[in-house]
């Protein structure tokens, strides 16, 4: 009997790096450019048979040489790297893996979520992980009745929170009944998200029919949209983008959604494929897209990316004119000046 | 007995069983995912429930991925995942205390 074996490769490595990455053109999968962990199988001989890499609590890149498929490999690399995830408290796990390939998850434990052009599927190893997120949406959701009809969504990082970003609840506040307001919740932006919310909650105060949620694993996340916090080629960008808004509607549909509010975007290009795809996508799916124009100042649109790097230049004074005062007060207290430091630190703080 | 936190114990090998448990309020919740379910679903939900009763476990998400395991197999990684989720190996565990 073939006794297999896995090992961890490790990025350095170019040469056996070089050896997956072949395996995995042979086999027609793309590799991610962000990936922090890589897994080799070897058979008897050391021969590279197959391969399953991590980025975060997401499976990527996994292969099993063509003539070696059809014995069971798939599943050790999978163990091996739920092992790998679990060792780093990671147990919610998600996969991204083309069709063909998605029922030997679902035979792993692998639920699917939702499928892109009948390509690409997005799964969980969780039976009821979206059902419950949906539901637990809901349930923060009182302020809805049977009377409400008018229902709009943002989704936004606010990093930090803005002028802009203010000026965009404000819009949609006022024309709808009710805005749910979805928070990135994903810890990947400079600015934590216990302060990104905090100064979002404080800095939309005033609008009483605003509903807050976490976005969780299922939007503008690590799991949906690596590419929105990594930079990556644009044909990354829009197939994680359609995955992204696709899962969008699903929650559009529980919580009877009928438009999104966007404020235009000038300045970062994977935002703006992002609200390319979103438009055409929400379009043919019967929610209206609402491009709102930034707010500006001094003829100028605000922007969080010059609120970064002006304070990175040590320019606190200078964002007064960009952020509410609940904002301003917050980066002239302790707590603010920590956050500061942490930008200062950062090499780059421009989304790209 | 309280579930803490997240756990897993087993892999996905034939033979064998992941068993997942994760923290809940008040309810007790059971998804099994098993090639032969229709043969040995109801087993594979008595070793399981029973199982978590004699460790007196009364909370919890249950997550099994059954691939072809027999009873005791079940039931070690049912015990597995409880004690790794009260972090049991660092206080001690009382083997032989389960029957």
């Amino acid at each position: 009997m073939v006794e297999y074996s896995i090992e961890k490769i490790y990025p350095s490595d170019s040469n056996n790096m070089a050896k997956v990455d072949a395996l995995l053109q042979r086999e027609s999968i793309r590799r991610d450019t962000n990936l922090d962990y890589t897994c080799a199988l070897y058979d008897g001989h050391h021969q590279l048979v197959g391969t399953g890499s991590c980025y975060k609590n997401t499976l990527r890149c996994l292969a099993i040489d063509r003539h070696f498929q059809g014995e069971g490999l798939l599943n050790q690399i999978i163990s091996h790297l739920v092992e790998v995830e679990q060792e780093r408290g990671l147990l919610h796990l998600f996969v991204y893996t083309k069709a063909t390939a998605a029922e030997f998850f679902k035979n792993l434990g692998f639920r699917e979520i939702t499928r892109v052009d009948n390509q690409l599927v997005f799964l969980e190893n969780r039976p009821n992980g979206f059902q419950r997120y949906l539901k637990q949406l809901q349930s923060e959701s009182d302020l809805v009745s049977s009377q409400t009809s008018k229902i709009t969504s943002i989704v936004m990082n606010a990093n930090p929170f803005s002028l802009g970003h203010q000026y965009l609840v404000e819009k949609a506040a006022q024309e709808n009944d009710v805005v749910h307001l979805f928070m990135v919740s994903d810890a990947q932006s400079l600015i934590p998200y216990g302060v990104r919310k905090q100064l979002i909650v404080e800095g939309t105060k005033q609008f009483p029919n605003v509903i807050y949620h976490d976005t969780g694993s299922y939007m503008i996340s690590s799991a949906t949209f690596p590419s929105y916090f990594l930079k990556d080629s644009e044909t990354v960008i829009r197939t994680q983008a359609k995955l992204d808004i696709m899962i969008f509607l699903r929650i559009a549909d529980a919580l009877d959604i009928t438009s999104r509010y966007v404020g235009s975007e000038p300045f970062s290009r994977v935002t703006s494929i992002y609200n390319e795809i979103m438009q055409s996508v929400l379009e043919k799916n019967h929610v209206e897209y609402r491009i709102i124009p930034r707010f500006e100042v001094n003829n100028e649109a605000i922007s969080a990316s010059k609120i970064r790097q002006t304070i990175k230049n040590g320019n606190l004074f200078d964002i007064q004119e960009w952020v509410p005062s609940t904002t301003y007060n917050f980066f002239e207290s302790e707590e603010g000046r920590e956050i500061i430091d942490l930008i200062q630190k950062q090499k780059n703080v421009i989304h790209y | 007995m309280n579930i803490a936190k997240s756990s897993v114990a087993g892999t996905l090998e034939s033979s064998d069983a992941q068993v997942t448990i994760e923290p809940a309020e008040n309810e007790l919740d059971l998804d099994i995912q098993s090639s032969v379910l229709n043969q040995y679903g109801r087993q594979i939900k008595k070793v399981v429930l029973d199982t978590l009763a004699n460790l007196k476990v009364t909370s919890g998400h249950v997550y099994v991925v059954d691939k072809g395991a027999l009873d005791c197999t079940i039931m070690a990684r049912v015990e597995g995942a409880v004690y790794r989720s009260i972090n049991a190996s660092e206080e001690g565990i009382d083997w032989g205390a389960l029957k």
